[in-house]
């Protein structure tokens, strides 16, 4: 019960840190949402190239084009579609294969009139699984289907994909050198405004130490203090962002349309919006801890 | 209630602070630590609430060993020891109450219990009209009286006070050791350093006379009362 007591002393001590000098304790809140804003933006951003690179992703389909001792072509059919990353596949008969090739020649689709036998294999073409819809996951069905005896050869757009592999895998370092760029700043500046009120209330500190504060105690109210910093710094953020995002994006509209092609620009769902509140209230506790690392036990 | 035994103490740089001090303070004595500025009276009081540790000896308060204690039991000892400072040492944003009832928070207290001892002890203490007042609206006397009710609301077994009237006129000062020596009429040992030779003379208590950090001298009897000579030099 004592321990009770001496928590709900620690937490309203805390509350008191914060409406006893709210000017300095607005600031901090806003110092750190300037930050949670640039790191939000910044992963709304991701979030909608992801969009854009998953519906550029569904386009990656393959080709599996017969052998000569391909046997039934329902049998095939039938152990293609049963391999993973497989979602669909349309047999492409010869005959179909030489009509396409003739209207793809369109006006010159008459030299194909000279032809004795038609010299086009049988296909499949194959659409892949949202799951297989990236780069390592075209390539291994390809690897997979090469193995087969019954298919002479399988094309996927090996340049294509390649590029598109490499503009994820640039995307990924960028979007993870200026993640934790973005968190680093964030954290100094936590650790900085709990810094900031530590001395502030040196004088307090000293006083719950000398009539038998312990280091919990002490530290607690500040912890408490960073924690509701971080939330409502974040709040502050993605309420901001919101509001750019409603009322600023349809102003830059036919912009983006540009960048991203026809994908419509979405915003954080709840969970997204559930994980950065957790996270603002993280980062305030983390750096707090950090902070208050130093605080001397005994003196 | 303390004893110490062959301790030492040096600052970071290697300035001694205390050397080789021995001495035992019974329960329930009054002793003053006396010597003049810089002889070492902070910084044994320092040690008695466990600010610093001893470089060698050994120090016990209460049975505890200092050097031996955690960050935590340092606090759990603090709950048992009143502390007085000749710069009072109050929150300035705080009220009265706000002040005393603070090591009543710490150790735990309820807030029934919280308001009546903190009360009880400012009505004894002349401060029940003040209970709302911050500091800065108090006079010096006031501001260490309200002090004083912080470090005795819990009934301390052991009050440790570095110069508590030094910031005081003489009758004030005077008024302020009246209610010390009454906290120790009720059973309460006392530490109290001062150089001042007034208080040594009028409440003629046990000296313990500090000079460059050496325990010098201990008077051990009541000379002003029971006349002769009582002191024994060290």
């Amino acid at each position: 019960m004592r321990n009770l007591r001496r928590l709900r002393t620690s937490l309203r001590s805390g509350l008191r840190g914060i409406t006893g000098a709210p000017l300095v304790f607005a600031l901090s809140v806003a110092t750190m949402a300037a930050g949670m804003f640039l790191l939000s933006g910044y992963l709304l951003v991701v979030q909608n190239v992801r969009v854009v690179l998953a519906s550029y992703g569904s386009d990656l389909s393959l080709v599996a084009f017969l052998g000569p001792a391909s046997g039934s072509t329902q049998a095939l059919a039938a152990q293609l579609r049963a391999m993973p990353g497989v979602a669909d596949l349309q047999y492409v008969s010869p005959a179909e294969a030489l009509e396409r090739l003739r209207g793809d020649l369109g006006a010159d689709g008459g030299i194909l009139d000279g032809l004795g036998e038609n010299p086009l294999p049988g296909s499949f073409e194959i659409t892949l699984t949202p799951e297989a819809r990236t780069p390592e996951g075209v390539r291994a069905l390809a690897a997979e289907l090469r193995r087969s005896d019954a298919l002479s050869d399988v094309r996927y757009g090996e340049a294509w994909v390649e590029s598109y592999a490499r503009i994820l895998r640039a995307l990924e370092w960028v979007g993870a050198m200026l993640g934790v760029s973005l968190l680093l700043v964030l954290g100094v500046i936590v650790a900085g405004t709990v810094r900031l009120a530590v001395h502030t209330r040196a004088d307090e500190i000293a006083i719950q130490r000398l009539v038998g504060a312990g280091g919990f105690l002490v530290r607690l109210p500040f912890l408490l203090e960073a924690a509701v910093q971080g939330a409502l710094a974040a709040g502050l953020a993605l309420a901001l962002l919101g509001l750019l995002f409603r009322f600023g994006l349809p102003l830059v509209g036919e912009a983006m349309r540009l960048v991203l092609g026809v994908a419509t620009p979405v915003f954080f769902g709840p969970f997204e919006i559930g994980s950065l509140l957790l996270f603002g209230t993280s980062l305030g506790l983390g750096s707090a801890l950090l902070s208050l690392l130093r605080l001397e036990e005994s003196a | 209630m303390i004893q110490m035994y062959h301790v030492d103490l040096r600052y970071d740089g290697g300035t001694s602070g205390l050397s080789d001090i021995s001495m035992t303070v019974e329960r329930g004595e009054f002793v003053f630590l006396t010597g003049a500025s810089g002889a070492g009276k902070t910084s044994l009081l320092r040690l008695l609430f466990g600010a610093v540790r001893p470089s060698a000896g050994q120090v016990l308060v209460s049975g505890r060993n200092m050097a031996r204690l955690s960050g935590s039991d340092v606090a759990v000892l603090r709950r048992e020891v009143g502390v007085i400072f000749q710069d009072f040492k109050l929150l300035a944003e705080r009220s009265v109450f706000e002040n005393v009832a603070v090591t009543l928070e710490i150790a735990g207290a309820s807030r029934r219990e919280i308001r009546a001892r903190v009360w009880s002890i400012l009505k004894r203490l002349g401060l029940a009209h003040r209970l709302d007042h911050r500091p800065r609206a108090l006079s010096g006397g006031e501001q260490q009286r309200v002090a004083i009710a912080r470090a005795l609301v819990k009934d301390p077994p052991l009050v440790l006070a570095d110069e508590p009237t030094g910031n005081l006129d003489p009758e004030l000062a005077l008024d302020i050791m009246d209610i010390i020596a009454d906290a120790h009429a009720r059973g309460t040992t006392v530490v109290v350093a001062t150089h001042d030779p007034t208080l040594l003379g009028r409440y003629g208590r046990r000296q313990l006379v500090l000079h460059r950090g050496k325990l010098v001298g201990d008077h051990r009897l009541d000379q002003r009362l029971r006349g002769g000579v009582a002191s024994e030099s060290l």
